[in-house]
């Protein structure tokens, strides 16, 4: 089937095999890259989009299912070789380790600043509740949006519940 | 995914039913996709062809009228959280919809979906069962209303059979207001399946309760009452469940907790 869908402000027209993902179709259909496979199943939320504003794993939604939508990954943040305030923030705090999980957590953080220009710590974590870093970096990850959203004093201590 | 299957996505609830009276051994509805496409892709299900039931007029739809508050099959568990009404009126639901999952999976499940599955973990089930619910399913040959009291037949087991489908959720005007408070055991504090949940809702002098993760379905326990110790409490809700021992916890461990969530319960909820 043929399928449209503007991916970061570029509307793409393609023939889509009906059970491909929006991740495969993402990755193979249009090469971009970015946004990564982790478990497959919405566990992990490497796989993290934007879709028609909200955050969803692009590993359980059909690419046929999203005919004509609107959709951001990472590949959208970046202008040229400048950073988007919200990876300068990750760059700045050392949010970032292997990087694996890195578009999807920017991703999410994304739609959660759209609503919420002063996001309190719990707010951050449950934005990110369904991004695993296994380098265990969410403390870092959450002061950087403290600071970017102008509460540097806001700190992201990981709590053990 | 490897496996192929077809997608069809019917533009009105007619031609929904038609379809799924066409499909009722080879079709699979899609809504969320939040466990149907996990379980193609792991080979748990083998649909020839998915029926995406989001597409017609009408599916997204929840909006409160004089018999309550009607949910659409499209209605995301972020819509539900999202709508006013249901905020305003029926916080026990928006309490367990915020309990269920992560941000991500919240943007596209759906209320519809989650009883469907008809998970003894269904997080929405107790909402719907402590509000007095009903399903409203429909066919190519008519309309049929169940109370969710009724709805769980088993482990992922419900009443509908092939063809049928659920096209709205309706929760009574007369359970607005209704207090309570969902406590969801986890083995972390971001998103989890629960080891065992506990919602109790309290409203026109009347008690509820209902408990997830704890028998074949979400069980509904309505004979508490005021007048009822702590203890007497936990009794009867206990009586009405029957957990196993699974990777996520012991039966004995779910008792107790069980146990201890009625009593916090009872102290909590006002």
């Amino acid at each position: 089937m043929k399928i449209k869908l503007t991916v970061n402000g570029l509307l793409y027209e393609r023939d889509c095999a009906e059970h491909t993902t929006l991740l495969r179709f993402i990755r193979e259909g249009l090469g971009l890259t970015g946004t990564k496979e982790g478990c497959g199943m919405g566990e992990c939320g490497a796989c993290t989009v934007i879709l028609n504003g909200h955050a969803v794993n692009s590993c359980m939604v059909l690419a046929a299912e999203v005919d004509g939508a609107v959709i951001s990954t990472i590949e959208g943040e970046a202008q040229g070789p400048s950073l988007s305030d919200i990876q300068k923030s990750f760059e700045k705090h050392h949010a970032v380790q292997c990087g694996f999980c890195t578009p999807g957590m920017v991703m999410s953080v994304k739609e959660l600043l759209v609503d919420n220009r002063k996001p309190s710590t719990d707010e951050v974590k449950e934005a990110i509740e369904g991004n695993f870093c296994r380098c265990t970096g969410y403390t870092q990850i959450v002061e950087a949006v403290m600071d970017l959203t102008g509460q540097p004093d806001g700190k992201g201590e990981l709590e053990h519940v | 995914m490897v496996y192929e299957f077809r997608y069809l996505a019917p533009r009105t609830a007619s031609e929904l039913a038609a379809l799924l009276d066409g499909h009722k051994t080879d079709g699979k509805i899609l809504a969320g996709g939040t466990d149907l496409i996990p379980n193609i892709r792991n080979g748990l299900m083998k649909p020839r062809v998915v029926i995406d039931i989001k597409k017609y007029e009408g599916a997204d739809r929840i909006s409160f009228g004089s018999d309550g508050l009607s949910m659409g099959p499209a209605v995301t568990i972020n819509d539900v959280l999202r709508s006013k009404d249901a905020r305003e009126r029926y916080p026990v639901l928006c309490g367990c919809a915020h309990e269920l999952a992560s941000h991500q999976i919240r943007n596209r499940a759906t209320v519809t979906g989650n009883v469907v599955n008809a998970s003894p973990c269904s997080d929405m089930a107790p909402a719907l069962l402590c509000l007095g619910a009903s399903a409203v399913i429909r066919s190519a040959t008519g309309e049929r209303i169940v109370p969710f009291s009724q709805f769980f037949a088993g482990v992922k087991k419900t009443v509908l059979v092939p063809g049928e489908f659920l096209e709205r959720i309706v929760v009574p005007a007369a359970s607005a207001g209704a207090v309570g408070r969902y406590m969801k055991l986890k083995r972390i504090a971001g998103h989890d399946l629960g080891i065992v949940g506990v919602l109790m809702t309290r409203h026109e002098g009347r008690l509820r309760f209902a408990v997830s993760s704890a028998a074949p379905t979400p069980v509904l326990v309505d004979t508490v009452t005021e007048k009822d110790s702590p203890d007497e409490a936990a009794r009867k809700v206990l009586a009405a469940v029957s957990p196993i021992s699974d990777v996520r916890g012991t039966r004995e461990y779910r008792v107790h907790m069980i146990g201890v969530y009625v009593r916090r319960l009872l102290a909590e909820v006002r």
